[in-house]
């Protein structure tokens, strides 16, 4: 048995209990160490990940690919790029407490657990995996009633989320005989009768991973949780835990129910329709800027389901360069969201950034960056995103989903502008504090990716299609 | 026959508490209706052979989970019926989507079909003949799915560590037993030369000099502590 | 090497621009100095490998995009007619790097104006070494944003800004048109890249677009976007305001690089323009008319650095209508020692202004020539390679151009030709009047001024001599390479001639007075200004109240930024206004704030849904399931 396959998951996972027990036993704060010697391990993964050979082990649960490699490599990134904000805002808001980036750790190890499965059940343990640190963190500042209903929200509704999950993978199994995806790819594949149990289990399988994605109809836990969790928290829920559920969306209907895209692909359309509506609309409205992040990001996974629900390479290639590049905006966002503070107290007010473009010419010149890439304005990496997506689906014959997009964008760039608009047009008396120096690295960092990315494109596609490449076969 | 006998007995008592656990007024008979179905259902499982699976139902559902629920519904002081208003009120639209829900499903069940080989694999669930049920899903446990299985470990701790950080709060003012400051004290253990035959009059024995330390009561407190 | 003459002087860039404050001004400008001399050093050893010795290369760097049917590289394709541009451009770059030591430094924020001078000299390097169009307009529209910075270099300067404003409008325009060319020859080719095109034309020459030749089309956008750059009658206005920048500024843009980027996109595009006789007939008369009504504009201003820039749109329109009757080689040899000898008038004029402490107007000038004379040599050289005296540069490029036009016996390469000879006589006469008025008579500064008057710096001077040295020798030297026997050796195929196009040899074979008419015309242009400027002080002012219309017409550029104002500006304003007025007012306030609000109350709608009660949200993923499940057994019944 190559079990050295999912030596990157042994890697978390033991490190996850090895700074476990290196934490609790002194008696002195060690939060900075913990964060530090999870980043640290999260990186040590990727380079893992990065040296993996291809194939299936555990009796054909596990599953690594490149189509893995890139999505575990976006999901490693953004867990350490949000740890890393989070370690300064923590402290300032006195949350810091080792078990925050220890269960980042774990919530990341269910990730790419996630992304790597190659069977149902491995599927709903990663999706727990990931699921229930995320649960805790979301409510990790106790003694804040918001917080607190942050997590209790989420926790009922993902429980039922993983409940619809899990009934359909009861009934996809009960009706095809196996929950391994090869066996089930060989059970609907040509000539075979799919009979409406797999269909309807099917459906909720995806309504359980749509969940995770906080795609419309699943999206209604988003803005609360975005709102009432803790800043870094709802930065980490926005980036990796995005990818991976993307990720395994693309990975179980592209993979073992890629013979049923006649029954999927049209909820998968109503699916991103509907996000990318909602996100643009709803956002239009909101005061507070976690909760227009929320809206944006269903909208942004509304773009992203588009390339898988028109169901071709060409598409799928679109979804996965649009998570990248969505990573990284979010990422700078965030970096900006965190920063946000006056005389060391965290606001979060859209009109609290009133000025800043006078006050912190840097940090409202790397937001403005980020809020245009956003809107998907070229020449940013925003643009790049949507237009592949967009040409995926005219490609695919489906000029309305891509007309959807186009308006919706130019309504997303509302909001997103108006950001901009405060920053440089409005003034304040009280100017907010200035950014400390590593999250302004990471702004500087994921700004210049949004800037520069149209001068060198070609890895990432490059890495896409490969992806691609090996997912389809 | 008598198995199918006590299936369908079994069944029918199962889904009839599972509907009262919904319906009932009294949250502590809604508890008690759940432990009924729980035993049910372990009684299902030893109708198809699964003698592990049904004792674990027991002990740890009905032993552990169910109870503590009890505890916690009779402990904590929940306006159950401020919490059904709005169940009264989305009842409609709720049986609606509900009903359609379930005319789809039973579409669906409609054309579940077993295998041919279900009678036997229900009598004889193991492969060898020779391994106990449990041994069995030890094996397999083990073996094929030991990297689910050890990440299921993963999230019970995860689940541990989570109960932990919601919950443990450092206290002020509560005491602890500090052995080693206990042994390492001096000066409160002092020898005396008292002059032979004196005697020690009462109310003149030696005692440590006393903490100003305020010795707080904290209340108990009941945050976070209802999931 | 290839590699380093392009991004050494983006590293220049980097370094003074991002650490310009970490490293001091001293270090910063002189590491671009550095930089760019190390550049130049590639720079003239590639022209020697890849021109001299006959090697063109094409070097792959990156995968750029590859998008649907799209896949562009980024690579720097190395041919003759590349590497002379990389060449001279790095060369006369770095003298003017040098120069700007000197000329910049009283000035505040040295870095910022020598990261924008590397910045714009790699992306001027960008342009002439893409290997397909998308690289090419990346380098185009750097040099636009290049330009835009360093006009408006001294941002505190209102009509430095105003000048540096109408520069990157205008050159939009100019973009504009590229651009439609550019996604035409997609259209058309298929590809955007060089190799891909130039072997496809022949195949592709009754292909239309709109009922026009498609080849045409091209042909004609792609020369309007080059009318831009390179300040041809239309959209010439920006060239003379964007005199605003410093005067180094001006040398590097606005005579030796940036302009020629549309001569030199011409020459790159020989092998569509050569299908495109319309087109080249167009390119001819615009570049005809362009000599001539920029040097008729040169013989009345007054400023120094604008008369220099009419005359660097006047010898732009000689390259334009060289490229039209067919000789692009000759174009680009013209090009090539042009940039010498411009690139020294304007250091040299930089060199007065600097002397006269920031005089410009030549009317406050006089009797200097004393004072300052190594500026003064140097003008002198300057000039004379520009009015094609025999054995200066410009006498061999520009002769060569008169001759190719005559060749061409045709309707518009006669046009050309008068047009040209014409240019040549006023070409002289406004260059001597520049020199007489700003060297010679009187002393019409004031007193304060003229005892200031110093010769400058050596760090100056040295970049002036270095330039005469190639204003004197460029043409001679280098002659039988460009346009003379050697030339097919020389150019390597990097210039695409038809097989109907015998303009090189028929040049050659021109009637003797052709070729003597531009220098004769020179030299009685040398002599009218001599009379009217020196021996006559008072006749052009008795001849600008005589014919006072025509003063007037030339004086105000013959009323074209009055004309644009009109047309365009006016026009636009108004229908601001009126979007503004009624479109904002009316429109958008009145029509229930339009979409704006109709977005907005679906927002609120959508956001309702959002009670904040876990029961409500639970419901609503449980309705999403039932309507997908539906839709499920729907398609699955009504497919069965």
């Amino acid at each position: 048995m190559n079990w050295t396959l999912a030596l990157p998951e042994i890697l978390l996972a033991v490190s996850g209990l090895v700074i476990l027990l290196a934490c609790v036993i002194p008696k002195q704060d060690t939060s900075y160490g913990g964060s530090m010697a999870v980043i640290g391990s999260l990186l040590g993964a990727a380079v893992l990940v990065m040296m993996q050979d291809e194939g299936t082990a555990f009796s054909g649960q596990y599953i690594a690919d490149p189509f893995g490699r890139f999505m575990k490599l976006l999901c490693l990134a953004g867990a350490a790029a949000t740890l890393l904000l989070a370690i300064d805002f923590n402290e300032r808001e006195k949350l810091a407490r080792f078990e925050f980036p220890l269960l980042a750790l774990f919530a990341t190890t269910g990730m790419m657990v996630m992304i790597s499965a190659n069977d149902l059940m491995a599927v709903y343990i990663g999706l727990e995996l990931l699921s229930l640190p995320l649960y805790v963190i979301a409510a990790f500042n106790r003694d804040s009633g918001r917080s607190a209903e942050a997590g209790l929200k989420y926790f009922v509704l993902g429980a039922l989320a993983s409940g619809l999950l899990l009934y359909g993978t009861t009934l996809v199994y009960g009706f095809a005989g196996s929950t391994n995806f090869d066996k089930l790819a060989e059970a609907f594949g040509p000539g075979q009768s799919v009979s409406a149990g797999v269909v309807v289990g099917l459906v909720f399988v995806i309504a359980g991973m749509a969940f995770k994605a906080s795609a419309v109809p699943f999206h209604m836990w988003t803005p609360d949780v975005y709102e009432g969790a803790p800043t870094p928290v709802t930065a980490f829920f926005a980036a990796a835990p995005k990818v991976a559920a993307i990720a395994l969306l693309v990975r179980v209907l592209t993979g073992p129910f890629a013979d049923l895209s006649d029954q999927w692909q049209q909820v998968l359309l109503l699916i991103s329709a509907a996000s990318m509506l909602l996100g643009s609309f709803a956002a239009i409205g909101q005061r507070n800027i976690k909760r227009l992040m929320a809206y944006s990001s269903i909208g942004h996974v509304g773009y992203a389901l588009m390339g898988l629900a028109v169901d071709t390479d060409v598409g799928v290639r679109g979804v996965l360069v649009y998570m990248a590049i969505y990573l990284v905006m979010n990422i700078g966002t965030f970096a900006v969201l965190v920063s946000m503070r006056r005389q060391g107290k965290s606001v979060e007010l859209i009109d609290d950034l009133a000025g800043l473009g006078k006050t912190h010419p840097g940090t409202a010149m790397w937001m403005a960056v980020f809020m245009f890439s956003m809107a998907g304005v070229p020449p940013l990496a925003g643009f790049f995103g949507k237009l592949y997506v967009f040409l995926a689906a005219m490609q695919a014959g489906y000029l309305w989903l891509a007309l959807i997009g186009v308006g919706t964008s130019v309504i997303g760039g509302y909001y997103y502008l108006r950001i901009i608009k405060v920053m440089y047009f409005d003034s304040t008396e009280q100017p907010l504090d200035a950014a400390t120096p590593g999250v302004g690295l990471v702004m500087a960092g994921s700004g210049l990716f949004n800037v520069l990315f149209i001068l060198w494109p070609a890895p990432l596609i490059g890495a896409a299609q490969l992806a691609v490449a090996a997912l389809v076969g | 026959m008598i198995a199918a006998l006590a299936f369908y007995a079994f069944a029918f008592v199962l889904v009839a508490s599972a509907v009262m656990v919904v319906t009932a007024r009294n949250p502590v008979h809604s508890v008690l209706f759940l432990i009924l179905a729980f035993f049910n259902a372990s009684a299902l499982f030893l109708l198809i052979g699964a003698e592990f699976l049904a004792m674990i139902l027991v002990i740890v559902y009905v032993g552990a989970v169910a109870v503590l629920f009890l505890f916690v519904v009779m402990m904590l002081d929940i306006d159950f019926a401020r919490l059904r208003e709005g169940f009264q009120r989305y009842a409609p639209v709720g049986a609606v989507i509900g009903g359609i829900l379930f005319l789809e499903l039973v579409l669906v069940l409609a054309g579940w079909r077993f295998t041919d080989m279900a009678a036997d694999l229900r009598l004889a669930p193991n492969p060898v003949g020779a391994v106990s049920n449990t041994a069995a899903l030890g094996r397999v446990l083990y073996t094929d799915y030991v990297f689910l299985f050890q990440a299921a470990g993963l999230i019970l701790l995860v689940a541990m560590i989570g109960a932990i950080v919601l919950t443990h709060r450092e206290r002020v003012g509560t005491r602890r037993q500090v052995i080693a400051d206990q042994v390492g004290r001096t000066g409160s253990v002092v020898l005396q030369n008292v002059a032979i035959g004196a005697g020690v009059s009462p109310g003149s024995i030696l005692r440590p000099p006393p903490k100003d330390a305020p010795k707080a009561v904290e209340h108990h407190d009941t945050h976070g502590g209802h999931h | 090497m290839f590699v380093g003459a392009i991004f050494f002087p983006l590293l220049g860039a980097f370094i003074s621009g991002f650490f310009g404050r970490l490293l001091g001004d001293k270090v910063a400008q002189w590491t671009t100095v550095l930089c760019m001399v190390l550049a130049a050093v590639c720079g003239v050893s590639a022209f020697m490998q890849v021109a001299m010795g006959g090697h063109p290369e094409t070097i792959v760097l990156l995968r750029w995009m590859d998008v649907g049917g799209l896949q562009v590289n980024w690579a720097l394709r190395y041919d003759t007619l590349s590497v002379v541009m990389v060449a001279m451009v790095t060369f006369i770059s770095t003298l003017i790097h040098l120069y700007s030591v000197g000329y910049m430094s009283h000035d505040h924020t040295i870095p910022r104006f020598f990261a924008y001078l590397s910045l714009f000299t790699f992306m001027m390097l960008m342009l002439v070494t893409a290997d397909n169009l998308a690289q090419l307009f990346f380098g185009w529209e750097g040099v636009g944003l290049a330009s835009y910075l360093l006009i408006g270099y001294w941002y505190e300067k209102d009509s430095a800004n105003k000048a540096a404003m109408k520069a990157f409008i205008v050159n939009r325009v100019g973009d504009l048109f590229f651009m439609l060319g550019l996604a035409l020859t997609f259209l058309t080719f298929g590809s955007i890249e060089f190799p891909v095109i130039f072997a496809a034309v022949a195949q592709h020459t009754n292909d239309t677009y709109l009922g026009i030749n498609s080849i045409e089309l091209i042909g004609v956008l792609l020369f309007l976007g080059a009318c831009g750059k390179s300040a041809q009658l239309g959209l010439h206005t920006w060239l003379p305001d964007a005199m605003e920048g410093p005067t180094p500024v001006s040398a590097l843009i606005h005579a030796a690089t940036m302009v020629t980027a549309g001569v030199f996109l011409m020459a790159r595009m020989s092998p569509i323009m050569e299908y495109a006789p319309t087109a080249l007939m167009i390119v001819t008369v615009v570049g005809a008319s362009t000599a001539l009504f920029a040097a008729t504009i040169g013989c009345v201003q007054n400023d120094i650095k604008r008369i220099i820039a009419y005359s660097t749109c006047s010898q732009l329109g000689y390259m334009f209508f060289a490229i039209g009757v067919g000789a692009y080689q000759v174009a680009i040899f013209h090009l090539f020692t042009h940039a010498f000898f411009k690139a020294l008038l304007f250091l040299g004029a930089g060199s007065v202004i600097h002397a006269m402490s920031d005089e410009q107007d030549i009317r406050k000038m006089g009797g200097i020539w004393t004072k300052i004379p190594v500026t003064y040599l140097v003008m002198w050289i300057g000039n004379l390679a520009l009015a094609g005296i025999p054995l200066f540069a410009g006498y061999y490029s520009k002769d060569a151009i008169l001759e190719a036009a005559f060749a061409a016996h045709s309707g518009v390469g006669t046009y050309a030709f008068v047009c040209g000879i014409i240019a040549a006589f006023l070409t002289a006469f406004y260059s001597w009047r520049l020199l007489f008025l700003t060297f010679h008579g009187k002393p019409r500064a004031d007193h304060h001024t003229m005892e200031h008057v110093h010769e400058s710096p050596a760090v100056m001077l040295v970049p002036l001599l270095l330039l005469s040295v190639g204003a004197v020798l460029t043409g001679y030297v280098f002659a039988p390479y460009f346009i003379g026997e050697l030339e097919h050796d020389f150019w390597h195929g990097a210039i695409f001639n038809g097989a109907h196009n015998h303009i090189m040899h028929a040049m050659h074979e021109v009637p003797e007075w052709v070729a003597l008419a531009p220098t004769v015309v020179g030299v009685a242009g040398i002599a009218l200004a001599f009379v009217f400027y020196m021996l006559a002080p008072a006749l052009p002012r008795a001849l600008a109240n005589g014919l006072r219309p025509i003063y007037l017409f030339l004086l105000n550029k013959w009323y074209f930024d009055e004309l644009y104002d009109f047309l365009f500006v006016r026009p636009a304003m108004w229908l601001a206004r009126v979007f503004w007025k009624v479109g904002d007012a009316k429109l958008i306030d009145g029509m229930p704030n339009g979409a704006a609000a109709l977005a907005a109350d679906v927002g609120r709608g959508a956001v309702r849904l959002q009670t904040g009660r876990v029961a409500n949200y639970a419901f609503v993923m449980l309705i999403g399931v039932v309507i997908f499940v539906s839709l499920f057994l729907y398609s699955l019944f009504k497919g069965a």
